[in-house]
């Protein structure tokens, strides 16, 4: 066994006896083994939402014990409806946008974290679409604008263009409403923050009057509506959240994938910020969940994965400053943890044997029947 | 170039010190790898601005290596030798410019899935020297003192959870005069133990009256580099207005930035102090625009490269979150603060203080106490102080800084 799969087996164990000591424990009598399958087979016309953290959260401020206060709701709502994977390794390169790229086609890529470009390979987006026939509106993934433009699709070496998802980049909307007059930026500040990794990162130019036709004729929303509604919220994944709901109602697609990223306020080192993002995250989480458990096209039917696309480096590691950054590759920075939900999914389950962030793609493909060819990674089976 | 083919004129555009330095020591240059070698020519190339623990590291170093036979130096540096490099990567300018070639050099591991494997030499590199020579055992024990709670009263947050196991939480401690003992302890370290760079004083906003202009303790403050922040911001603007520049070019540019580019200036006796608050800001992140992060920030690189015996950091309050824009454009000075936020921010400065200070030299009979100014808390750690204890009798500061003494 190398030496990150020890590290990341330690921590699995530890995150093990972590929710052992949580609260959630006494709501579960069987989180600590497979249950008896009580959950439906899939249904026809399976949906699948992804909700991804492009802002690694560490272990101490959420599943060890002086973190639980900062993840009520995934603790105590989530939990024991999921299946709950302790160990999930990263080894890629940890930069949000290239590793949610990562695990979006389920190969390491290896571009420029920061660079205007799409993923070399597939992504299960096209492999769901072509593979499906699917329209283009059963595809979304909500991004932050940092340079997710180009998530939805590869650049088409190794696939034919066409089949990418729509994408929707909140932030990048609401500034072109505000650009149109529509409403005063007062008070949107927070919600219009943008990179936190690199002060002056210039996001690629996105064209304004296409970002207005996605909210009006897409979305239905007018663009005062829009963003009247914007300076009711406080945070830029709230948005986020926002637009998801307002997508389920428009075209229910049946593969959304939406990355949250507020918790990376960690960069600026600030570390009440770098809590609050955790616990609105947390809250969001659940939000999500309930927006599909109420939603008739989506409850019963819906398969929900979460998890952060790495972690943070450790107070320990000396080449680091703790959790304000994510540089040093060390392996707790490399280790996360994954949930699933869904009508399907196991309740109260616990599952330490480590996984590959590269094997949510082709687990996705196996989920909703579509094959993806140039995948690594293996079939996660526990959430099949 | 490769690395053996340096001379003592290779050197030139170094500063006096780096070229003496470089010149004595050629012989162990010329066996580095080139993924090892731009990381020492990072150390040289600022050399003479350096501390003198940093000075004196760098020479047990080398000195170390120099009497090392062919064989054992090929074993140290072993793992380094083993990842390769691109013949595109070979042929930049590692000698005169080692930031820039470590940060491509870096972006290449990356890339290639190779960056554990370097990671890896560095580790052992490191472990080797650490192996190899004992450190400096410090003149008298160390002692840092952290500050919190400044302008903020609150009983939402629970204060020094991460130090309690390591020391006793003091609940009733009368603070009147709290930061004057203090200060008349950091004065008599200075006065007894005369090194330069050797006490030192970090304040989140202005300097505390009472250590202001103190003989032998060397300050800085946000309030004192919030100019130079904002002029590196501008400087930045400046670089990428007209032009599309990528990130590392940003980095790189912002890492070559010197003290006088920054407004800072003053004599060659304070060109190091300079040089420091210089990198603080270049090299940091967030320090420029929230004063907890400078404090932190500030106070782990005292402690890492400085190595002093006494350390003061003291937490003010910090602005309020805005848009980039707005903390890239605005006197954080002048904006709303958030008191309680900073308590959080300073709090877990204060673990990570005593975390880096773990790491120096002397650590067992090294002192901390971190202290909440505005209310009754203090935690104290040092040898003569039980682990895991709460005191709730009533003491003074004065007998706590006995206490840990």
């Amino acid at each position: 066994m190398d030496y990150l799969h020890q590290i990341a087996q330690q921590r699995a164990l530890t995150r093990r006896d972590f929710l052992r000591s949580a609260a959630v424990a006494g709501a579960g009598r069987r989180l600590f083994g497979f249950a008896p399958l009580q959950a439906l087979a899939p249904a026809a016309g399976q949906k699948t939402v992804v909700v991804t953290f492009g802002g690694g959260a560490r272990d101490e401020e959420t599943f060890a014990p002086e973190g639980q206060e900062n993840i009520p709701h995934l603790l105590n709502e989530l939990i024991p409806q999921a299946t709950f994977f302790t160990q999930v390794v990263n080894r890629g390169i940890l930069g949000h946008y290239v590793a949610t790229a990562s695990l979006a086609t389920g190969i390491y890529e290896r571009f420029d974290n920061f660079a205007d470009v799409s993923p070399k390979n597939p992504t299960v987006f096209e492999y769901f679409r072509k593979g499906l026939k699917r329209p283009a509106n059963d595809a979304w993934v909500i991004a932050p604008s940092n340079g997710f433009n180009r998530i939805g699709q590869s650049d088409g070496s190794l696939i034919s263009t066409g089949y990418g998802a729509r994408v929707i980049l909140p932030k990048r909307m609401l500034a072109s409403a505000l650009g149109k007059g529509a409403a005063q930026s007062a008070g949107l500040e927070a919600i219009l923050q943008d990179n936190y990794e690199n002060l002056l990162y210039t996001p690629p130019a996105i064209n304004t009057d296409a970002n207005l036709a996605l909210l009006t004729d897409l979305l239905h929303l007018s663009v005062d509506d829009f963003a009247h509604h914007a300076k009711t919220l406080s945070s830029a994944d709230e948005l986020s959240v926002f637009v998801m709901r307002q997508l389920m109602k428009q075209f229910a697609p049946s593969l959304l994938w939406i990355t949250l990223h507020d918790m990376d306020v960690a960069h600026t080192g600030a570390y009440s910020l770098y809590i609050d993002g955790i616990r609105r995250t947390d809250r969001l989480c659940a939000d999500i969940w309930a927006m599909i458990e109420s939603d008739p096209e989506y409850k019963d039917r819906t398969t929900m994965l979460i998890l952060p696309d790495f972690g943070r480096d450790s107070d320990f590691t000396p080449g680091g400053n703790g959790f304000q950054h994510h540089r040093t590759g060390d392996p707790l920075s490399r280790t996360t943890w994954m949930m699933a939900l869904g009508p399907h999914i196991r309740h109260n389950v616990t599952v330490d044997r480590p996984l590959d962030s590269l094997d949510l793609v082709p687990t996705l493909g196996a989920l909703m029947n579509f094959q993806t060819p140039l995948a690594q990674g293996k079939l996660i089976s526990e959430v099949l | 170039m490769e690395p053996r083919d340096l001379k003592p004129e290779s050197f030139l555009q170094y500063p006096p010190g780096a070229q003496k330095f470089a010149a004595a020591n050629l012989d162990v240059l010329r066996a580095m790898p080139l993924t090892l070698l731009p990381l020492v020519l990072r150390q040289l190339v600022r050399y003479d601005w350096s501390f003198p623990a940093e000075q004196q590291q760098l020479k047990s170093q080398f000195d170390w290596l120099k009497q090392r036979d062919s064989t054992t130096l090929t074993a140290v540096m072993a793992l380094f030798s083993a990842i390769p490099l691109s013949s595109e990567l070979r042929r930049g300018d590692w000698l005169n410019h080692p930031q820039r070639f470590s940060e491509l050099m870096t972006a290449e591991f990356w890339s290639t899935n190779r960056i554990d494997a370097y990671h890896a030499a560095a580790q052992k590199y490191q472990q080797d020297l650490d192996r190899a020579f004992d450190p400096a055992v410090p003149a008298v024990p160390r002692l840092t003192i952290v500050v919190v709670g400044k302008n903020t009263q609150s009983d939402r947050t629970v204060l020094f959870r991460k130090l309690m196991p390591h020391g006793t939480l003091f609940t009733h401690v009368d603070s009147a005069e709290g930061l004057e003992e203090i200060s008349k302890t950091v004065k008599a370290r200075a006065q007894e133990q005369s090194q330069k760079y050797a006490h030192w004083y970090i304040d989140g906003g202005e300097l505390y009256e009472g250590l202001k202009s103190s003989d032998g303790v060397t300050a800085t403050s946000y309030g004192k580099l919030v100019p130079a922040a904002m002029r590196e911001f501008a400087l930045m603007k400046q670089l990428t207005r007209n032009q599309t520049v990528g990130v590392e070019a940003v980095t790189s540019y912002v890492a070559g930035l010197s003290p006088d580019d920054l407004g800072l200036r003053g004599t060659d006796a304070d060109a190091t102090l300079r040089y420091f608050e210089t990198s603080l800001l270049t090299e940091g992140a967030g320090c420029q625009i929230f004063s907890t992060t400078f404090v932190q920030w500030a106070a782990r690189e005292c402690l890492r490269r400085a190595q002093p015996l006494t350390l003061l950091a003291r937490y003010g309050t910090r602005q309020e979150l805005a848009s980039m824009e707005q903390l890239l454009s605005r006197d954080p000075r002048q904006q709303a603060q958030d008191a309680e936020g900073s308590l959080v921010d300073a709090d877990m400065g204060a673990y990570y203080t005593w975390i880096y200070q773990s790491r120096l030299s002397g650590a067992d009979k090294s002192s901390f106490l971190a202290w909440s100014e505005e209310s009754n808390m203090a935690i104290a750690i040092a040898p003569s102080i039980p682990r895991g204890k709460t005191s709730a009798g009533v003491c003074s500061m004065k007998q706590l800084l006995e206490w840990i003494r």
